[in-house]
């Protein structure tokens, strides 16, 4: 089977997926919700599976453009997501993430996201490549869920259920935050070091890193010191998701710099 | 004054820091840093002069951006060392003695009767605790004992390793600011050039580019030698991700360049009237070859240009040192007579047209084509030499900072407090636990604990 066959299962798994988990969200039966993860772990093993047809095929690690990136991005999100709902059990929050996977792997299947295999310029031969892309996505993937949890918080009536909200948004954003700063910030100085010569550039891509690795220290530290859960709480783990979106794909339409790959 | 001092030294200062950080740092990401003033002035207008009197156009190394991670280094120095001997003393020194009716207020806790003395249960309890990795302390407070359990203490010193680990990757920037050397050196193949503020030289004995099938770059490689007093100490093949590092300093691939001076091209001219004619020349800019027509034409290739553009005036320019649009101006020469010009394009081959020099010429260079079907020159290595002494304190910091946000979230420090006494041969247990994170994982423990007390007799 091709890359693109596969991955056009993954996207028929997640779309199954999603819909059995808008059907539990409406029927409030468990075992639909049930049937909505075992279509996204399927789902998961064949996008693994794409994934790794594509690096074979081309040769380097599966995110150096657009396209590759997205579809990784998509497949940190399901796999963060099945983490946090094993650990927590959160079925609710499947729909949105597996609409947002959906939206994700459909941008990259869109004709504006060339899919060609193309050879790797010699700034990206490294196996750092591996580690700041895949790490900071995964975070970012965990800031995914942690954004999609503080909008629940924001829309839930029951104080029961914003609790919970509250509480999984801070589990996702201590997964996220460290794998963040090493992948995004501490790899990423490393790297730049060993190829630019230089750790900090002052990049619009590192400046926006910056911004977002702010946004999530000052949740931290209003949480803890100055107690701000809840409401509060839930609109700066949004503003750190956007801010998060914007570094990954914001700067690149946006803003010119030196990472003008993916 | 005391409340200005406060507020210094506050948490709250170091969120509205954070808050004027990323603020500035967004602005400095939408004005375009480090153009000309040219550039502001167009762009901006009759703001530009306040942008750069506000030092927008190098936010980053403004006196203002630098002063507010100043004043954060030092909130975060003070916020830091307030809380910091409080933790040590209770790492250190607990407070052992605890009053019982806190302990049953807590969420978790346990209370039990105990058909046997004091003693026993007290060794009873440090037993099952140890087992679970607990530190146990003990103190009699009147008739009571007091005990105080806990693991993974070094978890409340989590976000102090972090600061300390910011802290310095900020000492690390300012290092680096200061004392960072950094310059480009061109190479040509044999050139041996010295290293800036250095004792010794480096050499390029070898530069080659690869390519992909496609024709896109795949790596450039330079082969480099460091030369100390002229003598060879350390030969190393540099590539972009694959540096040289020798006494402090580090030698990058970053770009490459052409030599333009004198390339050689390959030029085949054909007659129209004689297609059994062609006649392959390589020529250098300058040097000139006779064409064995029937017209004994001598041709001379006068320029040539990488990247032909035609400029404002329509007259030939070069756009870049890049080989885009390569192009030779040649020109036709009957004995010591120009009779015809023109340009001869390598991308567009068919573009080609000669120009006779004058009326009486004209139609011998009709019957000439000419194209260029290859150019060599040769390419020049740009490295990089950096010495950045900070960079070390950076990987420090960022270990730290690794390790600081692991102690923080993944290493949290479980409490269990008990009061034991005795009346009447019988003993009374009360116990509360405490968790700052991980709250179930520490309630499945403490049930444990509990139940292992309760099961034993």
């Amino acid at each position: 089977m091709t890359e693109s066959t596969i991955f056009l299962l993954t996207f028929i798994l997640y779309i199954i997926s999603a819909f059995f988990y808008l059907a539990f969200l409406f029927s409030k039966k468990p075992d639909r919700a049930k049937i909505g993860s075992v279509m996204a772990v399927i789902g998961l093993v064949l996008h693994t599976a794409a994934l790794i047809v594509r690096t074979v095929e081309s040769g380097h690690a599966p995110f150096t453009n657009m396209y590759e990136s997205l579809s990784f991005l998509a497949w940190a999100s399901v796999l963060a997501f099945l983490i946090i709902d094993k650990k927590f059990g959160i079925p609710k929050i499947g729909p949105y993430l597996m609409l947002i996977a959906i939206g994700l792997v459909a941008l990259a299947s869109s004709p504006l996201m060339p899919k060609d295999v193309t050879p790797l310029v010699p700034a990206l031969q490294s196996y750092w490549l591996w580690l700041h892309v895949s790490v900071t996505l995964l975070g970012e993937a965990f800031f995914a869920v942690a954004f999609i949890t503080s909008i629940m918080y924001l829309t839930a009536k029951e104080p029961e259920k914003q609790d919970r909200m509250d509480s999984v948004s801070y589990r996702c954003v201590a997964v996220g935050f460290p794998l963040f700063t090493l992948g995004g910030l501490v790899f990423g100085m490393v790297w730049a070091y060993k190829a630019w010569g230089t750790y900090w550039g002052w990049d619009p891509k590192e400046v926006w890193s910056l911004i977002t690795w702010i946004v999530f220290a000052l949740y931290l530290h209003t949480r803890i010191f100055r107690g701000w859960k809840g409401k509060r709480s839930a609109i700066i783990a949004i503003i750190g998701f956007l801010a998060a979106l914007f570094t990954y794909f914001g700067v690149n339409y946006l803003l010119s710099g030196l990472h003008s790959y993916a | 004054m005391k409340r200005l001092i406060k507020f210094f030294t506050s948490i709250k200062l170091a969120i509205v820091l954070l808050i004027i950080l990323a603020v500035a740092s967004i602005l400095g990401t939408l004005i375009p840093q480090g153009r000309s003033l040219e550039e502001y002035a167009a762009r901006y207008g009759t703001l530009s002069t306040l942008f750069i009197r506000l030092q927008l156009a190098g936010l980053y190394h403004s006196i203002w951006y630098l002063a507010l991670l100043g004043l954060l280094a030092l909130n975060i120095i003070v916020c830091t060392l307030e809380r910091l001997s409080p933790k040590w003393r209770r790492a250190t020194k607990p407070h052992i003695a605890v009053d019982p009716k806190s302990l049953s207020a807590l969420k978790t806790n346990i209370r039990l009767k105990r058909n046997a003395p004091l003693a026993d249960v007290q060794s009873e309890v440090t037993t099952v605790l140890a087992k679970a990795r607990y530190k146990v302390r003990s103190e009699t407070q009147g008739p009571q004992i007091a005990v105080l359990a806990r693991k993974r203490i070094g978890g409340i010193f989590g976000s102090d390793v972090v600061h300390l680990g910011l802290l310095i990757i900020l000492a690390g920037g300012i290092l680096s600011g200061v004392t960072s050397i950094r310059a480009n050196i061109d190479l040509n193949e044999g050139d041996v050039k010295p290293v800036p503020k250095a004792d010794f030289e480096v050499r390029l004995d070898k530069f080659t580019t690869e390519y992909y099938p496609d024709g896109s770059v795949k790596a450039w490689k330079s082969d480099l030698t460091v030369l100390e007093k002229k003598t060879p100490v350390l030969s190393k093949t540099i590539a972009v991700n694959h540096p040289l590092t020798y006494k402090g300093y580090s030698f990058y691939q970053t770009s490459y360049g052409w030599n333009w001076d004198s390339p050689a091209v390959e030029i085949w001219a054909k007659s129209k009237s004689d297609p059994a004619t062609l006649k392959k020349m390589t020529l250098k800019v300058g040097e000139r070859a006779l064409l064995e027509d029937k017209g004994q034409t001598t041709i001379a290739v006068q320029r040539f240009l990488p990247d032909f553009v035609l400029g404002e005036s329509n007259q030939p320019e070069n756009r870049s040192d890049q080989p885009n649009n390569p192009a030779v101006l040649i020109e036709g020469f009957r004995g010591a007579e120009k009779i015809f010009s023109g340009w001869i394009f390598a991308n567009y081959p068919d573009f080609a047209q000669m120009h006779a020099a004058n009326d009486k010429d004209k139609g011998a260079e009709t019957d000439l084509a000419f194209e260029l079907k290859k150019f060599e020159a040769g390419q020049y290595s740009v490295l990089e030499a950096a010495k950045d002494p900070g960079a070390n304190l950076i990987w420090i910091g960022c270990a730290l900072l690794m390790l600081g946000l692991g102690l923080a979230f993944y290493w949290p420090t479980w409490e269990i407090k008990a009061v034991l006494e005795e009346s009447q041969g019988k003993t009374e247990l009360i116990a509360g636990g405490v968790a700052a994170k991980s709250r179930e994982a520490f309630g499945a423990e403490f049930e444990n604990f509990a139940s292992a007390l309760r099961r034993s007799k």
